[in-house]
């Protein structure tokens, strides 16, 4: 049995009356990037900011490494890289001065992977923080974030403001990350984003998670869309008792959970100009679960 | 991190000490020339006008200010006392919030280091600048009276000390009052506002004996002033006093610190 890095039980956290999130459990495995997906206020950076005891949990427990976390536990910052969604770094200093600054924190030599990272992500050293682009301040949170090789990454939607090479770097940075046995919580609103890198996924709605499976189940969940155009819609739909995905004029999209069998036995009597049998997209599958 | 906070509040720091190095300066400079026999014989004139009361809150009736020493011991060092303390306030309210406030503490909370060192690094930042603040104004004033003529160096020294019995604590009790705060916006206003009314709040202890108990609910009673001019010694019962109030808030900045929700 793996070994969980990250788990949640029952995490609840109230700002006075005000839910932040209501029942979040999950458990990461070491190794696996865990994509933590959910639509903006649903409590993801919530849930992360209460693991970095940045703010403190109302109840529940929250274990790293298998010891339940104690607050400001330098040890455990130690093991963690954070990249937080927005990111707010010191305008005065130049890059160079405050992955310096970074650096002086830790006791280890950090300087091949700065190196390394700085090549890879296009990090300019010398301009001033407060003069770089909020993408290429992302890219120096992420050095900030990787040049320690901790043991545990926590991205907060670590691509927003990245342009598409970039992100794709990272996600080639993090894959390697993975086969060196880092365990990766990466937060996004985007599954389409996370579904090529990540081994399970969590999905959070109004601070609960509402589904969490590996990311391979997900994308073969047992439904696709059935497109028809008829000019017999109104006889077709009562006889398929299918949910109609979208519809228009003699147009109509199903989301199908009847087997090609099924579908070409009910459908063989109709009238039917066009028939298209297509897989769901990811993003529609996030959007279902937030219907 | 101790050389970045010192690097940051270099600027504020600055402005600080040129205010009160400026405005000390132009008063050397001018001083002399306005003390005539004719213009002091004015000066007696008015003094008289003033009830004994209110020359006595401001050290008048024990000092004359026929000389530039004179003027520090009364008029001037009533800014000294008010400007340090609020560059004490001020910084006291900024010093630990500003990470809040610009929102760095994200990034500054998830390195490997304890909360109680981020507060330990700003208060020995913010400590080290209010005593650097008050030897340089010192210095700068020893050198101009030295310059200007005749003082009472002991007294001089003994005067120089008492600013900080009332800068720690006010250091202090504005860190413990920014850990109930957001931003740093409103610390300055409240900075301010303390030390006006602690100031107020000594002057009028000093005026009427009605209300002499006020002086046990204002920091300014630790700088006794004129307890240094009369007795040319400073009571020890002040320094423990402001040693007290000032480790008292630092603990409770400590206590509200490490349970604070940083963002």
């Amino acid at each position: 049995m793996s070994k969980s890095i990250i788990e949640l039980k029952h995490l609840k956290k109230y700002y006075d009356t005000s839910r932040g999130i209501e029942d979040v459990s999950l458990k990461i495995d070491k190794g696996d990037i865990y994509g933590f997906i959910g639509p903006n206020g649903s409590g993801k950076s919530t849930t992360i900011r209460t693991i970095m005891t940045l703010i403190n949990k109302t109840s529940g427990e929250i274990y790293i490494n298998g010891k339940e976390l104690e607050f400001d536990d330098v040890k455990v910052k130690r093991s963690i890289g954070y990249l937080p969604s927005e990111i707010n770094l010191y305008d005065d200093m130049t890059t160079k001065e405050l992955l310096d600054y970074h650096e002086s924190f830790y006791k280890e030599d950090l300087s091949k992977r700065r190196k390394e990272l700085v090549k890879l992500l296009k990090v300019d050293e010398n301009k001033k923080v407060g003069a770089l682009s909020l993408g290429n301040q992302k890219k120096v949170g992420l050095v900030l974030a990787l040049m320690h090789e901790p043991e545990i990454l926590i991205l907060d939607e670590p691509t927003s403001g990245l342009d598409p090479i970039m992100q794709n770097t990272l996600h080639d940075i993090l894959l390697k990350e993975k086969e060196k046995g880092t365990t990766i919580l990466y937060s996004s609103h985007v599954l389409n984003e996370v579904s090529n890198i990540c081994d399970k996924v969590g999905f959070i709605k109004d601070g609960i998670i509402i589904k969490e499976d590996l990311m391979e189940n997900i994308k073969k969940e047992n439904y696709t869309y059935l497109k028809i155009i008829s000019n017999e819609i109104d006889k077709i739909k009562k006889d398929l008792k299918l949910k109609v995905h979208k519809e228009l004029n003699n147009e109509i999209v199903f989301i199908n959970t009847l087997t090609p069998k099924e579908l070409i036995t009910k459908l063989k009597d109709y009238n039917i100009e066009h028939l298209l049998i297509e897989e769901v997209p990811l993003e529609d599958l996030f959007i279902n679960y937030y219907k | 991190m101790i050389k970045r906070e010192f690097k940051v509040n270099l600027k504020s720091f600055l402005i600080w000490l040129t205010i009160l190095v400026l405005m000390f300066l132009v008063v050397y400079l001018i001083y002399p020339y306005m003390i005539t026999d004719e213009t002091m014989k004015e000066f007696d004139e008015m003094m008289k006008i003033f009830p004994p009361e209110v020359l006595t809150a401001f050290n008048m009736d024990i000092a004359s200010i026929s000389t530039v020493y004179g003027w520090f011991k009364t008029e001037g060092f009533t800014y000294v006392l008010l400007i340090i303390g609020l560059y004490a306030s001020i910084l006291g309210g900024s010093i630990l919030l500003k990470e809040e406030d610009d929102q760095t503490i994200e990034y500054l909370d998830s390195l490997p280091i304890k909360r109680s060192n981020i507060v330990t690094n700003k208060i020995i930042v913010g400590i080290i600048y209010v005593l650097l603040l008050n030897i340089l104004l010192f210095i700068f004033n020893y050198i101009s009276l030295t310059i200007s003529g005749d003082f009472n160096q002991k007294e001089f020294i003994l005067l120089s000390i008492t600013p900080i019995l009332i800068a720690l604590p006010l250091l202090a009790i504005n860190l413990f009052i920014s850990t109930f705060l957001r931003k740093t916006k409103g610390t300055i206003g409240i900075g301010l506002g303390i030390v006006f009314i602690f100031y107020v709040l000594s002057v009028l202890s000093e005026i009427t004996s009605k209300v002499e108990f006020l002086k046990y609910f204002t920091i300014y009673t630790l700088a006794d002033v004129r307890n240094v001019i009369m007795d040319v010694s400073i009571n020890p019962i002040m320094i423990l006093i402001s040693l007290g109030i000032t480790i008292i808030f630092i603990i409770g900045t400590y206590l509200r610190y490490n349970k604070k929700e940083l963002v």
